[in-house]
């Protein structure tokens, strides 16, 4: 084979146009990278369904029909995801998925390189509970990621002995926080999930700032805000300063010191200039379109199921370490860093290595209950 | 059974021809944590199995080993056909659920939720239907024991029966039980 069609398909406008924009241009570094030193010619096609889930299916369709792909990376929703996957399984193409997500999935036409729970959720709440308490307020944008991830905090809670002292969601984008604010305000939680995604979650970070300075109870050092999604790109937006010292967990900061990150970091710099961060969706991105043209040069094909058989023991070196994917779940293997805002960048407080995805969650919880610990008892009536 | 429900370490039992469908859901099932048997031949009363996938396109009568109301597992029925006696068939062998063929990834875990949802619902359902039948059976009981409540109290029915309930809730009894002693004791009485 002489040329590698390769399928970007990404929101690069719309709600969540920032993480689309990462993704795409991790994607697109990655392919210029390879022009240069690859056996194969890569094309890329490009697509923007701003959002809509009838472009995202129109697109995709039309990559797959007439352009001649039979890879796609891309979406960053899981509601894209699952809107492209039938698509994806009518051709039977592979889907390249590089965001974190909340699990419950493992399509054999999708390769999973972005985190799920017992990747990022799990960890981080078994960071959270022993360090700020169990009393835990979750928040989220009203569809699947928000509601999952808010229904899995809750279980890995409860099962703590811990208690949700309020659970609010809001439309995707929508700003309107003051109501969740006011709640926690009164509930006075330990720390905050946050599973909203763009401007609701800039304005619900910036809200909790004033909240902060006007009762220190909820300053970050005190009472912060985690979430699985919130990364270096979306830290200008917020405005820098505005979240500093809130938390979050990703496989990728930009604030990593290895090799392979000084590397990608000064490519970014002279193609973006020296102001970019890399966020994990620029990484996961960027990594992804190394890994699938690795695949797809061993085998000689692009050939869906020759390339998913050949990820299989398939190693490959990435900024966000060694990149590779469980056959029996083509979920990637990826490690858990969590980071505190400082300006523009990410201070890693703790990180661990790689660990193997478990999507269903069948694997034992390793949260143990914390001694002494009771679940609260119910008045019966 | 509102959290998340894991099959880990159960065993799956798929009686299908060995096919495309077949090998998606022993991945799918696999990756649920379930052991996973596929075959196709009868399963027997005495194999041990927590979960049931059956071809409903060519199952026969007598490829499980149980009548729907004694169905001991959940069974989810696997279905390409439109034909009504296709449909009949599974739904005779006490089908929980349906999977469509050909058979999409993201079917397998929702159908094995939600069958063994209602398997569980259906074996409630059964266990309260017998305990109100067990009711019904001993009513002769309670209007025995208000006729002998009135006759000895001197009071209506309406009053014999609040006695009846009262004595059942502060000896806390079923009220047909309550009823059976007042009987029993009036007999010794008698005799």
């Amino acid at each position: 084979m002489t040329a590698l069609r390769l399928g970007i398909l990404f929101s690069t406008s719309g709600d969540y146009g920032v993480l689309g924009r990462d993704c795409r241009d991790g994607a697109m570094i990655a392919i210029e990278e390879l022009r240069g030193g690859c056996s194969i010619a890569i094309e890329p096609v490009f697509g923007d369904p701003g959002g809509s889930s009838e472009r995202y299916i129109q697109l995709v369709r039309r990559m797959l029909q007439d352009d001649g792909c039979r890879h796609v990376i891309g979406t960053v929703t899981s509601q894209a995801r699952k809107d492209v996957i039938p698509v994806i399984e009518k051709h039977d193409a592979l889907l390249w998925y590089v965001c974190p997500y909340e699990g419950f999935e493992a399509n054999p036409n999708v390769i999973y390189t972005g985190a799920c729970p017992n990747q990022h959720l799990l960890p981080l709440f078994e960071y959270m509970m022993p360090a700020c308490g169990r009393r835990v307020y979750l928040t989220g944008a009203n569809y699947i990621w928000g509601w999952e991830m808010n229904r899995l905090a809750r279980e890995i809670v409860t099962e703590a002995g811990g208690e949700i002292v309020g659970e609010r969601c809001l439309p995707i984008g929508d700003p309107d926080v003051d109501r969740i604010v006011a709640e926690v305000a009164i509930r006075r939680p330990n720390f905050i999930l946050s599973n909203m995604l763009g401007p609701s979650n800039h304005a619900f970070l910036r809200a909790m700032r004033e909240l902060g300075r006007r009762d220190p109870v909820f300053r970050p050092e005190r009472c912060p805000v985690v979430s699985c999604d919130l990364t270096e790109c979306e830290l200008p937006e917020i405005g820098f300063g505005v979240a500093d010292g809130q938390l979050a967990a990703a496989s990728y900061f930009d604030s990593l010191d290895t090799s392979a990150n000084r590397a990608l970091k000064a490519q970014v710099a002279a193609r973006f200039g020296s102001e970019r961060r890399v966020s994990s969706y620029f990484a996961t991105g960027y990594a992804t379109v190394g890994l699938c043209v690795e695949a797809v040069t061993r085998c000689g094909t692009d050939d869906p199921v020759k390339v998913r058989a050949a990820l299989a023991g398939l190693e490959a070196p990435s900024p966000l370490g060694p990149l590779l994917v469980d056959p029996a779940t083509n979920h990637a293997n990826l490690p858990f860093l969590l980071g505190r805002i400082s300006g523009a960048d990410f201070v890693i407080l703790q990180s661990r290595p790689a660990a193997v995805a478990d999507p269903y969650l069948i694997r034992k919880r390793t949260i143990a209950q914390p001694r002494g610990a009771q679940p609260p008892l119910r008045v019966v009536s | 059974m509102k959290g998340t429900l894991s099959f880990l370490g159960q065993k799956a039992m798929i009686l299908h021809r060995p096919s495309e469908t077949t090998d998606r859901l022993v991945r799918q099932c696999a990756l649920l944590g379930l052991r996973v048997e596929a075959r196709w031949r009868p399963l027997r009363a005495v194999e041990d199995v927590d979960i049931v996938l059956v071809d409903a396109d060519e199952g026969w009568d007598g490829l499980l080993p149980w009548t729907p109301a004694e169905k001991p597992v959940p069974l989810v029925a696997l279905l390409a056909s439109e034909a009504p006696g296709r449909i009949a068939w599974a739904l005779d062998q006490g089908a929980d659920a349906l999977i469509a063929k050909p058979v999409t990834a993201s079917a397998v875990y929702p159908a094995l939720v939600m069958a063994t949802r209602r398997h569980a619902e259906a074996g409630q359902f059964n266990q309260r239907i017998a305990r109100l039948e067990e009711r019904v059976r001993l009513r002769p009981l309670v209007h025995a024991a208000v006729r002998i409540l009135m006759v000895a109290d001197g009071c209506d029915e309406n009053e014999a029966y609040g006695r009846l309930r009262r004595k059942a809730m502060q000896t806390r009894l079923t009220l047909e039980h309550a009823a059976a002693s007042i009987l029993a004791s009036s007999r010794k009485q008698a005799g």
